[in-house]
Formats: structure tokens, C-alpha cells, sequence
């Protein structure tokens, strides 16, 4: 109908032209209406609250949001803030330990499951486990084993070591630790199944023409697989640090953030500076660093990822 | 049963042109292969036919309709895909229904339609398995099953024999053969097997870059091909291609060639006018390997034969003939000798070269001369 | 040679054993703690009290576990118990997970065999909702909950998590449904089958892995959710993960240990075995998001 054959060539002699029919365009449109409520979403609940949560940070709101803008006052106020700056160098501190620990707990008993292990399938499922429970419960059964007056300390010296101390808990200056204790039994076993994964997606051919080489177990280990597992490290670190900035109910089912706020968290502060102290502007503008961090560790992830997704087609 | 006219067809994804222009006039009952290196754009060709694709510009024309904004349903075309694309929750009989009962055709003559093609492939002790418990033969052939139940206007065929294994695809030749002509009905056919696309074509189009680069029957394609490419790309082991100069020796056009240090001159068949105006200059010669071979005595005599010695560099024995590898010109060249007849590597033996046959082309181009 | 040869045995045997004892030794690590928990919650405070941290209970009863399901007093809440929390996270879970997943099978089904203009945009836009730290999203979430009259309620639990849950649940299925033949798709197509019912008949019921993956992953993820929990609940609608929190925190006068392991048991009992009886497609859900698949 509105495309004419070119005029150079001999025009065919049709019979018909089939026209698409009001349901065939419909049809058509099927695919975009299916997926138009999530775009919805994506761009509203999503990108629109992002947006939104930067503007409320140059805002003058406290209780309720309130549309004045002072420019950036509230980021001045945040980073004069002491007890926000304890909450930053407590993530780096907790950030860094968590994801390290991490990786070494969960690379060497990925190594050690894989060396054709017996019982390896119950071994990975009590490993695995505490990935399973929620954050609180893991925080309320470690709040209790680190308690020193009814836990480790004092089963410590049950046993007859009278001086054994082990109060982190109750100390500002070893609190965050042992946020980093639960949060690495809850996660180690899960960066154990990533590498397991990794491992056994290893050819085989190479470990096999490597050792017609003469190299050595370790020799193979070093050199050749933990090499070939650079994806698995680098997706694993993502997670982790991803777990690290969100990280909330943690810290605050163990340690509250105490004693005092020695163990406070980004994600508590935003929290209680938003909802309970009616800071608004101070917990948005705390929300957008938070926001910020996690961006720099994504883009690069998500900019790899999606260069290689391109060559589907 | 019907003719399809492919007109004038674009395609482009976004920047990317895939088919560039591609015209075909198709008529009832012909075998068409597809053929061309991979990226060439025949699969899309193939789905702009079936209409999974939209065309950019142009017009496909099924029977007369001019179906270009058909919805894929309506076009009233089966497809055999290269994976098969069997359902793999559905059994095989529900596999070869699938179609019959979205048409809303009633029970029995479903059921009667699911038998005869049953039979017709010998498939009928299939029926109640699913794919994953079929070999690939049999997964081959219910895939044809659920084209041939749908008995539509023109069949598409994408590579469907590639994913067997040597002896498979040969039977399953024959079969495809047969059952088009029993059948009669319309088929595009894509394939990478030179074998399959002689055999079994009435017309084989040859696709580069989204160009038909020639559109003709095998044996014009194979001897007479347009350019260098439709000969480098059609016949196996693949045409020898001979950069060489046209010069004028004792008042004829000849090509002058060396071997091994000797020069001497190879003459030009009569029929190729154009080579012969281009004296002083350099063309490519090509020439198929079979046309170049041991010296078979009783022919020695035809004017376009010229005999040559040669030093073997490698053998490749077929069974059948043994390729033997020369130098020509400095090039390497294939040959193909009766395999009592062939040297050693290192010996030196003699060829016969047949010129008859032998084709030339452009040195920038390409083309045909 | 056969000194050496027995030497190689003799060092292989030790090796074999220094590596079960190692992971036999962590296992216990990863265990104890809820070897405890159990323990404990079965004990009373006077053995607690006076025993050891592990030992076998000379006490035995479900004292603490009925204190914590039907009488402990939580804050100023009238129900006791943890009952009505478990109550509402069935209520806030079921339904989010339900509709999370449905919208993620046909986003994924969409994204992977009818592909427009934008749709890998609109993929690429939608995996950052994944990564997203929902501190980023609280307040405005809560003003719109308000403004949509929904505040402190369970339905705005629930579209809280469906929201937020969404991202997560389209890249499982549009992960596993690239990994599918599309010409499956154009067969039907030419077969006669429009969108739905190619989804019904073809794509859903090859799904099945995926939606046991889908549906595990979100079931834990909301089940544990502590921070919409929290931000956006009213007593009547918190959540067990925060009923939890405010039992173990808010209880007056002595701790009861036994009571908090019994409640940290049943808030994390439905996703423990879960856990166990599928516990290989949690482990595929966990490893999807990050490898690429």
C-alpha cells in the first residue's frame, strides 16, 4: 500500500495486498504493553526516587520533605558530623575485612571441597546455610555467643583458662569486628559456592596438559586455575561490597550500632537520621554517598557485562 | 503450492544493511538453494520470506499476494530449522499437531493428518516419545513431520541437515529429493554442503553481503559463474585461481605461464573474446581442478589442451582421485589425478591442462571477462 | 622403588586426612551456632544459668518456644508473641512473590524472543534496579506510600517488594530464556501461535527450573527483609524479621535467652527449609545474579 516498487522495475501483477488487520496491530504492540508496567517501574520507583532522594538532599527537610534548597548545607553538615565520619571509616574498615576475609575463606574451601571429597554435597549444604537466615537472626544468635557474660568469654574460662577475655562486643574500639565475625559466617559460604562453580567450569584439558608438563598440584592451582577464576573474583567482590554498603539489619541486631555509635554503619545512619531523628536533608544527602559508592563499584561491572551481552545478536 | 517473487527486498538493523536489494522470481514447484558464507544474510532472507522478519523496503509476493505485511501466521509457510525447533514438552504427535489444532482443524482429520505424515517418514513408532528421547535422524525427520502436516504453500528449509552425521545426511538427501518431487511443492533451501546444493536444486542462488552475486542452475552456476567469487565459493576442492598475463605469441592471444623456471604458453578457448582483446595485460585464470590432470592420451589432440612437467609439492589421496599440488606461476595449484597415476611429493610428472572449461576474471574486480 | 612407593601412599593418606579434618572442622564452625540456638531454646533460664554454653540440656521443654510464638509481651503490641509477625510476613511474602515472579516470566519472555526498539536499553536500565542500595529510595518510597494512602499497611509492603523485587525476578527469567532456542519461537510462530499462547504452551512449561529458582530467591529475600520491614510497617503490620528485632531489644527485666533462640528459630524456619529441601536452586539463585548466565 505505501510501498510502490521502484519505477525502474516492471511492476508484478498482484492478485491482492494483505493489509495488516486492527488485531495483527495490536498484536504487534502486545510485547511493549507486557513489559510497560516494569518500565514503569524502572523509571519511577526507581531512577525518578533516585532522583528525587538528591533533590530532598539540598533540601531544607527535616520531619516532612520540604522543597527549599540550601545548596549544599546538608553535605556540610553530614561530613561535620563525627558520628558520621565514624560510620564511614567503620565501613572501610568492616568493607575491606569483610569482602578479604571473604574471598580467602570461600576460594580455600572451594580448593578443598574440590578435591573429589566424599560427603561434599553436605558439606557445601552446612556451609551454605546461614545464607539462608535473615540477617536478624544471625545478629540475634551472635549477639548472644559474643556477649562475655553468658557466651564465648565465659564458656572460655569454664573450660579453666581463668583470664581468656573476649568482649568485643561491649568494647568501642573492637565493636565493629564483630559485625565483621557474623557477617563473614553468613557470607563466606556463599563466595565458596561461587568459586566452586568457577572451578568446575575449569577445562579439564588444560589442567591435563599442564600436568603432562610436570607441573605440580600447587603449581597447577597458582598458575593456571586461580588465574582462569578472575570473573568469578571479580563478580564475587561486587557482591560483597555491595553486601558491605547496604549492610543495616546486621549491625543493628548485634551491636545497635554501640556501644555508643562506635559501630555505626552508612545504612543505620541514614536510617535513624531519616526516619527517627527527623533529619531528613542530612539522611537524604547521606543516601546519595551511599548511592555514590555503590555506583562507582557497578559501573565498571555493568559496563563489561553489557559489552559482552551485545554479541547475542 | 505457489510461486514467490521477491522484490526489490531491504533490510536493515539500524545501521547495519543485511540484505541490500535482492530480487528472485521464483516459480511453482522449484527447488531454490540458498547459498553463501556465513553473515551473508540468507537466514534473513529466509525469515523476511517466513515474515519473522519485517522488510525495510520491497515486497514479498506469495501466489500473487503481496504479503510483505502479513503476519507469519498468514503466510501460509512451514519452516525446518536447523536445531529442528521441536518442542520439547510436547510429544512428537503433538509436535506434528501443534499447528493443525492452533488452525482449528477438527479431530479427525487432525488425527488422519498426523497419521499419513506418519507414515510418509516412517515415523509412526515416534508418536508418543518426546524429542529428547529421539536420535538426531529422527528429530530430523519430525521436523519435517510438523512442516509437511501443515501442508503449506512453500516450504523453508535452514541448514536442515548440517546437524547430521555424513551417512544420515546423504539418506536424508535422497528423502528430501523424493518427497519434493512427489510433493511438488515450492522450497527455499539454505545450505553450506556444495553436495547438497548440486544435487538437489533446479536453481541455486549464490548470496554475498546481501547481494544475490549469481541466480542460475547448478551446471550454469558451476561452469559459467559470474565472478570470482561464485567460482571460489561453488565446487570443491574449489577452483584454482592463476594470476597471469595475456600476451600475444605467434599472432595469437595465449597466457604465458611458468613452472618450475620453464615458460611456456597456454592457449585461450576461442569462445573467450574478451580475454582475448586484452593482450599486455594481467587477468586471473580459473580453472577447476579437474581440469587439470595426468595425460590421458586419446584426447591429447583437442586444440585447448597443453601438457606440462611439474614437481608435486603434496598429495592428497581421495580414493577416488589423488590432489596433487603444483606451482604455477609462482602459485600453488590444485590438481586432480587418477590415483595410479600420481607421483610422489618431489617427483616430477606431467599434467594435461584443459583449457575448454577454464574461466577468467578481472584482476580488480572480479568479474567475469 | 617400593619404599618410595609406600612413602607416596603413606604422605597421600596423611594429606587426605589433614583435608577432612580441615573441613570437618569448619563444618562445625558453620554449625555451632545453631546447634546453640536449637540448644538452647529448649532449655530453661536456671540451666542457662548455671550450665555451659554447649552442653546437653539437663532441662528439656517448649516452654520458651510457646513464650515466644503466643506470650511474650513485644513492645506495647496487645497480641503477644511472635504469632501475629509470622502472620504478616505470610501475608506480605505470598503475594509479592506471586506477582514479583509473574511479572518478571513475562518481562523475561518479552526481553528475550520479542525484542523492540529500546528493549536492551530498557534490560540494561532495569539490572541496576538489582544493585540498588534501597537506602536510595526510602524516603520517597515513604511519602508516596502516604500520598497513596498505603503507609504503614501490608499492600504497601507488598508493592514495595514486587517494585524492588521485579529487577531481580526479570533477570533470572530473561537470563535462562536467552539460553533457549529462539527458534522454538519462530516455529510456533509459523505453526500460528501468537504471543500468549506461545508463552503458555511452549515457554511456561519449560520455565520450571527457573521458577523454583525465581520463587525461592524472592521468598528469601522478602521473608528476611528487615529495612522495608522497619520503614514502612505499623504494628499491625510489621514483619517477623522485625517482630524479632524488638522482641530480642525491647524485652524488660531479665533476658530470656531461650525465648530470643526459640524466635530467631521460627523467623528463620520457613527459609531454612526451604533451604533444605531445595537447596540446590538457592544456590543457582544466588550464583545467577553474579555469573553471568
Amino acid at each position: 500500500m505505501t510501498q510502490s516498487p521502484p519505477l525502474s522495475e516492471p511492476t508484478r501483477a498482484v492478485r491482492k495486498v494483505h493489509k495488516p488487520s486492527l488485531g495483527d496491530r495490536l498484536a504487534e504492540q502486545i510485547p511493549r504493553l507486557v513489559v510497560s508496567p516494569t518500565m514503569l517501574i524502572a523509571v519511577v520507583f526507581i531512577y525518578g526516587f533516585m532522583i528525587w532522594t538528591v533533590v530532598l538532599s539540598f533540601s531544607t527537610s527535616r520531619i516532612l520533605p520540604r522543597y527549599e534548597f540550601i545548596g549544599w548545607q546538608n553535605y556540610q553538615r553530614l561530613f561535620g558530623n563525627e558520628r558520621w565520619m565514624v560510620a564511614l571509616t567503620n565501613l572501610g574498615i568492616y568493607g575491606v575485612l569483610f569482602v578479604v576475609i571473604c574471598l580467602a575463606i570461600g576460594l580455600l574451601l572451594a580448593i578443598l571441597l574440590d578435591q573429589k571429597i566424599r560427603a561434599e554435597g553436605f558439606l557445601r549444604t552446612v556451609y551454605l546455610y546461614p545464607m539462608a537466615l535473615s540477617f536478624i537472626v544471625t545478629g540475634t544468635v551472635w549477639k548472644w555467643l559474643l556477649n562475655p557474660s553468658v557466651g564465648i568469654q565465659r564458656f572460655g574460662r569454664e573450660l579453666g583458662f581463668e583470664n581468656f577475655r573476649f568482649d568485643w562486643l561491649v568494647s568501642s574500639d573492637m565493636s565493629i569486628y564483630t559485625v565483621v565475625i557474623a557477617a563473614v559466617w553468613q557470607s563466606s559460604g556463599f563466595v565458596m559456592a561461587l568459586f566452586l562453580a568457577g572451578l568446575r567450569g575449569v577445562d579439564d584439558s588444560i589442567i591435563k596438559a599442564a600436568q603432562i608438563d610436570g607441573a605440580s598440584r600447587i603449581t597447577v592451582y597458582t598458575r593456571i586455575i586461580i588465574p582462569s577464576l578472575r570473573p568469578v573474583f571479580f563478580s564475587a567482590i561486587i557482591m560483597l561490597a555491595h553486601i558491605a554498603i547496604k549492610s543495616f539489619d546486621l549491625a543493628l541486631a548485634l551491636t545497635g550500632g554501640g556501644p555508643g555509635y562506635s559501630s555505626d554503619l552508612p545504612a543505620i545512619f541514614m536510617y535513624q537520621f531519616s526516619f527517627t531523628r527527623g533529619q531528613m536533608g542530612v539522611g537524604a544527602a547521606s543516601a546519595v554517598i551511599m548511592l555514590m559508592g555503590v555506583m562507582a563499584i557497578l559501573i565498571p561491572y555493568l559496563y563489561s557485562e553489557l559489552r559482552v551481552k551485545k554479541d547475542d545478536r | 503450492m505457489a510461486n514467490l517473487y521477491i522484490d526489490n527486498v531491504h533490510k536493515s538493523f539500524g545501521e547495519t544493511h543485511i540484505l541490500k536489494g535482492i530480487d528472485m522470481d521464483i516459480a511453482d514447484g522449484e527447488f531454490i538453494i540458498l547459498v553463501g558464507p556465513s553473515g551473508c544474510g540468507k537466514s534473513t532472507l529466509m525469515n523476511c520470506i517466513a515474515g519473522l522478519e519485517q522488510v525495510t523496503t520491497g515486497r514479498v509476493i506469495i501466489d500473487d499476494e503481496d504479503v510483505t505485511q502479513s503476519m507469519p501466521k498468514d503466510r501460509d509457510i512451514a519452516m525446518v530449522f536447523q536445531s529442528y525447533a521441536l518442542y520439547p514438552n510436547m510429544n512428537v504427535w503433538k509436535n506434528i499437531a501443534f499447528g493443525l489444532e492452533i488452525r482449528k482443524l477438527p479431530k479427525e482429520e487432525i488425527e488422519e493428518t498426523v497419521g499419513r505424515v506418519a507414515d510418509l517418514l516412517q515415523i509412526r513408532d515416534l508418536l508418543k516419545r518426546k524429542p529428547s528421547q529421539l536420535s538426531g535422524g529422527q528429530r530430523q525427520r519430525v521436523a519435517m513431520g510438523r512442516a509437511l502436516a501443515r501442508d503449506p504453500k512453500i516450504f523453508l528449509f535452514d541448514e536442515p541437515l548440517s546437524n547430521l552425521d555424513a551417512k544420515l545426511r546423504v539418506e536424508m538427501r535422497t528423502e528430501i529429493k523424493k518427497l519434493h518431487q512427489r510433493l511438488g511443492t515450492t522450497i527455499v533451501y539454505v545450505t553450506h554442503d556444495q553436495i547438497e546444493a548440486m544435487t538437489l536444486a533446479n536453481r541455486i542462488a549464490v548470496m554475498k553481503e546481501g547481494h544475490i552475486q549469481q541466480f542460475g542452475t547448478p551446471q550454469e552456476v558451476y561452469d559459467n559463474p559470474a565472478n570470482q567469487f561464485v567460482a571460489g565459493f561453488m565446487g570443491s576442492p574449489s577452483m584454482n585461481f592463476i594470476r597471469c598475463q595475456v600476451v600475444d605469441h605467434q599472432g595469437d592471444a595465449t597466457i604465458a605461464m611458468s613452472v618450475d623456471g620453464k615458460d611456456f604458453h597456454l592457449p585461450i578457448p576461442q569462445q573467450e573474446k574478451g580475454v582475448r582483446e586484452r593482450v599486455g595485460q594481467e587477468v586471473v585464470l580459473g580453472i577447476r581442478p579437474e581440469q587439470i590432470t595426468d595425460v590421458v592420451p586419446q584426447q591429447e589432440q583437442a586444440s585447448t589442451l597443453a601438457n606440462v612437467d611439474a614437481e608435486i609439492i603434496v598429495t592428497e589421496p581421495t580414493g577416488a582421485d589423488t590432489l596433487t599440488l603444483i606451482r604455477m606461476n609462482d602459485q600453488e595449484v590444485n590438481c586432480r589425478v587418477h590415483p595410479a597415476r600420481a607421483g610422489a611429493p618431489g617427483d616430477t610428472m606431467t599434467f594435461m591442462i584443459n583449457m575448454d572449461k577454464a574461466v577468467f576474471f578481472d584482476l580488480a574486480s572480479g568479474d567475469r571477462i | 622403588m617400593t619404599v618410595k612407593h609406600s612413602n607416596r601412599r603413606y604422605s597421600e593418606i596423611t594429606g587426605r586426612a589433614v583435608l577432612y579434618a580441615i573441613l570437618i572442622i569448619v563444618a562445625i564452625y558453620y554449625l555451632i551456632p545453631l546447634v546453640i540456638m536449637i540448644s538452647t531454646s529448649f532449655r530453661d533460664m536456671n540451666d542457662i544459668r548455671f550450665g555451659h554454653l554447649i552442653d546437653l540440656p539437663s532441662s528439656f521443654s517448649f516452654e520458651a518456644w510457646r513464650m515466644a510464638w503466643s506470650e511474650v509481651q513485644i513492645g506495647a503490641r496487645r497480641q503477644l508473641g511472635l504469632r501475629p509477625y509470622f502472620i504478616n510476613s505470610l501475608l506480605i511474602t505470598i503475594p509479592a512473590v506471586t506477582i514479583s515472579v509473574i511479572l518478571g516470566a513475562v518481562n523475561g519472555y518479552v526481553l528475550s524472543f520479542w525484542r523492540f526498539k529500546g528493549s536492551n536499553i530498557f534490560f540494561a536500565l532495569l539490572l541496576f534496579g538489582c544493585f540498588l542500595p534501597f537506602q536510595a529510595i526510602l524516603l520517597p518510597q515513604a511519602t508516596v506510600l502516604g500520598k497513596i494512602g498505603l503507609s504503614g499497611t501490608i499492600p504497601g509492603l507488598v508493592l514495595t517488594h514486587v517494585v524492588y523485587g521485579v529487577a531481580f525476578t526479570t533477570l533470572f527469567y530473561r537470563n535462562y530464556y536467552v539460553s533457549l532456542p529462539g527458534e522454538l519461537v519462530k516455529a510456533a510462530q509459523l505453526d500460528g501461535a501468537g504471543f500468549w499462547r506461545i508463552f503458555w504452551r511452549i515457554i511456561l512449561p519449560l520455565s520450571t527450573p527457573i521458577t523454583v529458582v525465581a520463587v525461592i530467591w524472592q521468598f528469601t529475600q522478602i521473608w528476611n527483609d528487615f529495612l522495608f520491614g522497619v520503614a514502612f510497617s505499623s504494628p499491625q503490620s510489621q514483619p517477623v524479621t522485625v517482630g524479632l528485632n524488638n522482641m530480642v531489644n525491647s524485652s524488660t527485666g531479665e533476658v530470656r535467652y531461650n525465648v530470643d533462640m526459640a524466635g530467631a528459630i521460627i523467623a528463620a524456619l520457613p527459609t531454612l527449609a526451604v533451604y533444605v529441601i531445595a537447596g540446590k536452586y538457592f544456590v543457582r539463585g544466588l550464583t545467577a545474579g553474579s555469573v553471568k548466565g
